[in-house]
């Protein structure tokens, strides 16, 4: 372990060649860190710079180095008795990382939030979060609008959201004072607005968790009980798409609604009468597979850690806030992690283009799902009117298409729920009792609540459409129109930087958002 | 979380245990702690026997360590003696040993040697704490020398316990009194006036010892005024120190005057340090080495070396020094010890070996064409020269 610096000029040049020369240094660390293992630890002989002229490190930097080494060995990690003070280290920019070949490279300054995700990688991440089942009913959102109106109302959604988003994004750089690292968009509230911004930040994002986790349990109950009724249909080969309104066809669309529901007595049964009438009684979209999923799902929810799930969710994961409700509010919400989700970015400065892209896509997948089951909707046969809330009710439960993407999205929204349930309960219980599992009692009372909401909804409203947008223009008006506009105006206030254009710009954002949750109960 | 979760979980299991033996140990226990807190006002009547009792028993339980040689180093306690004897003796740094709780229990519990430790702790009823080292951990130091670690000046009522009833113990047999000044500290006065009953002390006791004073900390002192603060107290601990003469050194453990200071104590330290000398450049010259370096064993603090030609970094020294230290730390993980080293390239090779006693020698050889047998047994042979030397 001896020291290659006496003359390991003549010593280095055959070892630079067989290390491959770096291009430009890109290391960057964690700035977590660069706090327990300063300086690096690895044997330096000499600096190489980007320009390639060799370069000495120098005598006191090595001793240095290797008394941290020696000192870090003679205390427990835990110990702070030896750790190199402040005042001893080198300062960020003479820092180097030394390679086990032994060349070192310069750090890059690492600004706060450096990641190691590409563009493409956090790109994807936004547009998966921001993708929920809001998805499914903005057929139906389009078919209430109308159609040309729809289309201009999802651009002009996602135009006015993105702005949001940014102003959101850049809403930690306005606070100098404090250090912001580790700040979400509701520490941001809380602030500017004290106790208040906190609670009712929270307040919000609980409406919305709880709002998705409503919406989730709704359309897993259709879903489960749709895959039911097609796994019993198929094993007793009963076909029962003749009792409500639909298009005469091989892969037929059917108007649940506008039929005469499930008839307590079917009209068209050709095997066991009392067995499908036995079925159709336990097994009833609104009166009994609510319930069924409480079994299942209840005691998933009472976990103290969710990393069990996300094994079968590792992309879901990512998302602290997965936003589902609403149908264009929530549809485009993404703005309380925007922030916990582009700090992986590896280049930073793209970050604005990146959310901007994110977006775009978004907007695009939409429009395309929207317009595509719009449009295709054998409108001739059945009114449009028909398009349900929920678009995968238009298909009966006999076709083998929707029968697999509603599995497969049971599957997801299970393993997906009790994570939702997770986020809730550790937001809720951590505010209001300051831990988060405060005890089994607590925690389930919490689930009870949770569950019977979702089960009561899908007893008696199961309207996803309505659900999300009444949850997602609610929490859409704090998150995404007041809370961004309201700490934009108040930190150009603070820094006298206020123009009337501006001033009205946010406020008439602020009055939009108002505007749009008191439309939801009145159109 | 989980983890805690379980343990609590483990914790209510536990006691919802309770079988008949557990609640009469729990009875037994109770009336003990009860007997020694009764104790307490007695032996607060009569002072200093308690502390008697505990050295006493430690002392008891420990080989006789009279007629050892003893290396005191002394300072308030925060002034950086622990982490300074760990860096330079490469012990583990034992940090359990601070103010306990007020209970009679952490007393007693504090009374136990902890052989793992190389040092244990006496706390007393006012809660002041007490640092021994243990006899048989390995610090040997030049010989015979031992080293004692004491806190000293931290606290008013054990300071006049302590130093009254056993000050002769302390002082007795004193090769080398080292005590460490926090430059940082606000109670000049006070510390001056602990090194004053010190030096009393020692002019009772061992009026041979030779005293060093280490002004400790000097990174926290900005650059610009570390000479002058240093002269200033130097100039201080001078004048106090009459009629005993004391050398002063600057010191901070992120620097290399820490080596610096202690490798020049031990320097004055060995008997026939200049004749050793002489004998290393002949020694030098014959094998034909580029540099050749005599170091302490146990804490390879460099006591003399010989160079043909000069060397380009000062810094080397404390450098090898962490280096052999470090690699000892990890021998000792697997219950070996470190004996000796050969690092070989084109351009040099280098060699460390056991040499003597109390000594290692590093050889640096510059013409990497001498086989390592030759400079092997030379070596070998000059270590019979220099045992003699001892």
């Amino acid at each position: 372990m001896a020291d290659l610096d006496s003359d390991s000029r003549q010593l280095l040049a055959p070892e630079a060649d067989r290390e491959v020369l770096p291009g430009p240094m890109n290391i960057q660390f964690e700035s977590s860190d660069l706090r327990p293992n300063r300086p690096f630890h690895v044997e330096p002989t000499n600096i190489v710079s980007v320009s390639g002229v060799l370069q000495r490190v120098s005598d006191h930097a090595s001793a240095m180095n290797k008394r941290i080494h020696y000192y870090s060995r003679l205390a427990a990690p835990a110990d702070q008795a030896l750790v190199a003070p402040d005042h001893v280290v080198p300062a960020p920019e003479e820092r180097y990382v030394y390679s086990p070949l032994g060349s070192a490279y310069k750090l890059q300054s690492c600004p706060e939030g450096s990641g190691k995700n590409t563009s493409l990688v956090t790109i994807f991440m936004i547009w998966n979060t921001m993708m929920g089942t809001s998805i499914l009913s903005i057929p139906w959102g389009i078919k209430q609008a109308g159609f040309t109106t729809g289309v201009c109302v999802i651009l002009l959604m996602g135009l006015l959201t993105l702005y949001c988003c940014y102003r959101v994004l850049r809403s930690r750089a306005t606070i100098p004072s404090v250090d912001t690292t580790a700040w979400e968009f509701p520490d941001v509230c809380r602030h500017y607005f004290g106790a208040f911004g906190q609670w009712s930040s929270l307040l919000f994002s609980l409406v919305s968790l709880v709002g998705a986790m409503i919406v989730y349990w709704v359309l897993m109950s259709n879903f489960l009980f749709n895959t039911g009724k097609f796994v019993f249909n198929f094993i007793h080969h009963i076909n029962d798409t003749d009792a409500a309104l639909s298009t005469n066809d091989s892969n037929p669309v059917t108007c649940p609604s506008a039929g005469s529901g499930h008839p307590d007595n079917g009209s068209a049964i050709f095997a066991n009468a009392t067995g499908l009438q036995q079925f159709e009684r336990w097994w009833d979209k609104s009166r009994t597979v609510p319930f069924y999923l409480v079994g299942l799902l209840l005691p998933l929810l009472n976990f103290k850690s969710p990393s069990f799930f996300s094994k079968f969710n590792v992309l879901e994961m990512r998302a602290r806030f997965p936003q589902l409700t609403g149908v264009l509010t929530l549809a485009f919400f993404i703005h309380n992690c925007v922030i916990t989700l582009l700090k992986n970015n590896k280049n930073q400065e793209n970050n604005v283009r990146d959310l901007a892209v994110a977006y775009l896509l978004v907007t695009l997948t939409y429009l395309y799902i929207g317009v595509l089951v719009f449009a295709s909707f054998p409108s001739p046969p059945l009114p449009k009117d028909c398009i349900e809330q929920n678009f995968l009710d238009n298909f009966p439960s006999t076709d083998v298409l929707s029968f697999v993407a509603r599995i497969f999205l049971l599957f997801q929204m299970v393993t997906v729920y009790p994570l939702l349930g997770y986020l809730a309960r550790v937001q809720l219980l951590g505010h209001v009792f300051g831990d988060p599992y405060p005890s089994i009692f607590h925690v389930l009372v919490l689930n009870l609540i949770i569950v019977g909401a979702g089960v009561s909804m899908a007893c008696l409203y199961p309207n996803i459409g309505g659900i999300i947008r009444y949850s997602g223009a609610a929490c859409g008006l704090a998150f995404v129109f007041v809370y961004p506009s309201l700490t934009y105006i108040l930190s150009l206030r603070q820094e006298d930087r206020l123009t009337w254009p501006s001033l009205l710009f946010h406020a008439l954002l602020i009055v939009l958002g108002l505007a749009n949750l008191v439309a939801q109960f009145f159109m | 979380m989980e983890e805690s979760d379980s343990e609590k979980k483990m914790e209510k299991e536990n006691l919802g245990l309770r079988p008949f033996s557990a609640v009469v140990l729990n009875m037994l226990f109770c009336i003990s702690v009860l007997i020694c807190i009764s104790l307490i006002p007695i032996s607060k009547a009569i002072g200093s026997w308690k502390f008697c009792l505990m050295v006493y028993i430690c002392r008891w339980a420990l080989p006789n360590t009279a007629l050892k040689k003893k290396v005191l180093l002394m300072g308030k306690s925060g002034s950086g003696k622990t982490s300074m004897r760990s860096i330079i003796f490469a012990n583990y740094i034992a940090r359990d040993t601070r103010r306990l709780g007020a209970t009679i229990l952490d007393r007693l519990h504090s009374l136990q040697i902890n052989s793992s430790l190389s040092t244990y702790s006496l706390v007393d009823s006012v809660g002041n704490t007490r640092t021994f080292d243990v006899e048989h951990s390995h610090v040997r130091f030049l010989g015979n020398l031992v080293l004692n670690l004491w806190d000293c000046g931290g606290q008013d009522t054990f300071m006049e316990n302590y130093f009254t009833s056993q000050r002769d113990n302390i002082f007795r047999n004193v090769e080398v009194l080292i005590y460490v000044f926090d430059v940082e500290s606000r109670e000049l006065e006070k510390d001056m006036h602990y090194y004053q009953s010190c030096l009393e002390a020692i002019l009772q006791n061992s009026p041979d010892a030779k005293i060093f004073c280490l002004v400790h900390k000097m990174d926290l002192v900005q650059e610009d005024q570390r000479d002058l603060i240093f002269k200033e107290r130097e100039e201080d601990l001078r004048r106090l120190s009459r009629p005993l003469e004391c050398s002063c050194f600057r010191t901070s453990i992120w620097d290399e005057t820490l080596y610096k200071a202690w490798s020049s104590i031990v320097y004055q330290l060995i008997p026939n340090v200049q004749q050793l000398e002489m004998n290393l450049r002949n020694f030098a010259e014959i094998i034909e080495a580029d540099e050749v370096l005599l170091f302490e064993r146990a804490t390879f603090l460099v006591i003399s070396h010989y160079q043909c030609k000069e060397q380009r970094d000062a810094h080397r020294f404390e450098k090898i020094s962490n280096i052999i230290k470090q690699f000892k730390l990890s021998c000792s993980k697997l219950a070996a010890s470190f004996q000796s080293m050969e690092v070989r390239n084109s351009n040099f090779a280098a060699f460390i070996d056991i040499f003597t006693s109390n000594t290692y020698v590093m050889v640096v050889m510059s013409d990497p064409s001498i086989p390592s047998a030759a400079t092997l047994i030379n070596i070998r042979n000059a270590r019979k020269h220099f045992e003699k030397l001892e």
